[in-house]
């Protein structure tokens, strides 16, 4: 599981930072937003990994949803991180560094991204992709709300927070809704 | 002590019933059988009587709590062996005795050394056998009332019965026929 885990995130580090250095100077600052949401989203909704959270032996247990989805959570956001931080690497190096505000809102997106998307993981088909398409979307407020002239990344910060916490509370609820037969 | 009670309990999928519903009343050292008539419906029955599925009719207790209403406290207080095992090698299993000893709250060494001693006590086996067998130890880790095993095979489950104390034994297996009430399959003696 460690060794595994290190190569996805070695991977998404490197590939990312391909990305950035090939378009650093032709994308601005709300397609990098938009970009690692997005594939944070569709990595934290992997069918392989959804199979693992599946097994039966998380949900014989003695913990309740929110406890569940928090332990649940931690890895994916925590591999996540290699994409923001796999960009921002990529974009320094083509000579295009990020600025502090715009690496913390590549962050938040991701987290965000993440959280929202691990609910399609306990279901199947176009549910599922519902679930990848919302995470989208709320990665989508966030880069626009960053775009507000005047504390724009406040809000988008305030946003990110406010979207998180009820995406983790409503992971929290699909685990507790779920049967594993 | 009545450690699980099932009453009428039973599931459907998609308009489907896949476990008929059934009634059981299992004691802390008795033995009850829950034949299916599926591999798919003993999972489900057994997940069922672990606290682990909600029935979609009826009602399941383990000790006084109704695992659908109460399903973390209920899972405190019985262990769940899957028909697969602990797919895992003997690192993992450490890893896992010690975030079940964590979850349950139960001493780290002491869990540990229990776990080591039932698996020892059951392992000896080809790999599936092991597998339950560390499924078994791992699911004995936390003092319960109860112990579900899905579909174990009849030399596993002999060696189960020998343990003392003995928690309560659901076990489920594939048969034609579905058993309504526990069998008392063999009172627990000399342990």
């Amino acid at each position: 599981m460690g060794r595994r885990f290190a190569l996805d995130f070695a991977m998404q580090f490197v590939i990312v930072g391909f990305i950035a250095y090939v378009f650093a100077l032709t994308f601005g600052t709300l397609i990098p937003v938009l970009l690692c949401g997005a594939l944070a989203a569709t990595n934290a909704a992997e069918r392989a990994h959804a199979a693992e959270l599946r097994h039966v032996s998380f949900f014989a247990m003695p913990l309740f949803g929110r406890q569940l989805a928090r332990a649940h959570a931690i890895a994916p956001v925590l591999g996540a991180l290699a994409i923001p931080l796999g960009y921002a690497t990529g974009s320094a190096v083509r000579g295009v560094p990020l600025g502090a505000q715009t690496i913390a809102l590549l962050i938040v997106a991701t987290i965000v991204a993440v959280l929202v998307a691990l609910s399609s993981v306990f279901r199947d088909g176009l549910r599922a992709a519902l679930y990848v398409g919302i995470a989208i979307g709320a990665v989508v407020t966030i880069a626009l709300s960053a775009l507000v002239p005047e504390h724009g990344l406040e809000i988008a910060l305030t946003l990110a927070v406010v979207e998180g916490f009820f995406a983790l509370r409503a992971f929290g609820e699909t685990l507790a809704r779920y049967d594993p037969v | 002590m009545i450690a699980i009670r099932a009453c009428g309990a039973s599931f459907s999928s998609d308009g489907e019933e896949i476990v008929a519903p059934f009634d059981l009343v299992v004691r802390k050292g008795d033995v009850a059988l829950s034949a299916q008539p599926t591999p798919r419906a003993a999972s489900i029955a057994a997940r069922i009587c672990a606290g682990i599925v909600k029935p979609t009719t009826g009602s399941v207790y383990v000790g006084d709590y109704e695992t659908r209403l109460q399903p973390p406290q209920a899972k405190r207080f019985v262990g769940f062996v899957d028909v697969d095992g602990f797919d895992g090698d003997a690192h993992a299993f450490r890893n896992e005795t010690a975030f079940r000893a964590d979850v349950w709250g139960v001493d780290a060494r002491a869990a540990h050394a229990r776990a080591e001693a039932v698996f020892a006590a059951l392992g000896n086996g080809d790999e599936r056998h092991r597998r339950y067998a560390r499924a078994i130890a791992l699911a004995l880790v936390p003092d319960v009332i109860a112990l579900v095993l899905d579909q174990p095979s009849r030399r596993i489950f002999d060696r189960v019965r020998a343990f003392a104390p003995l928690p309560a034994i659901v076990r489920t297996r594939v048969g034609a026929v579905a058993t309504p009430d526990p069998i008392p399959e063999l009172a627990p003696a000399a342990l």
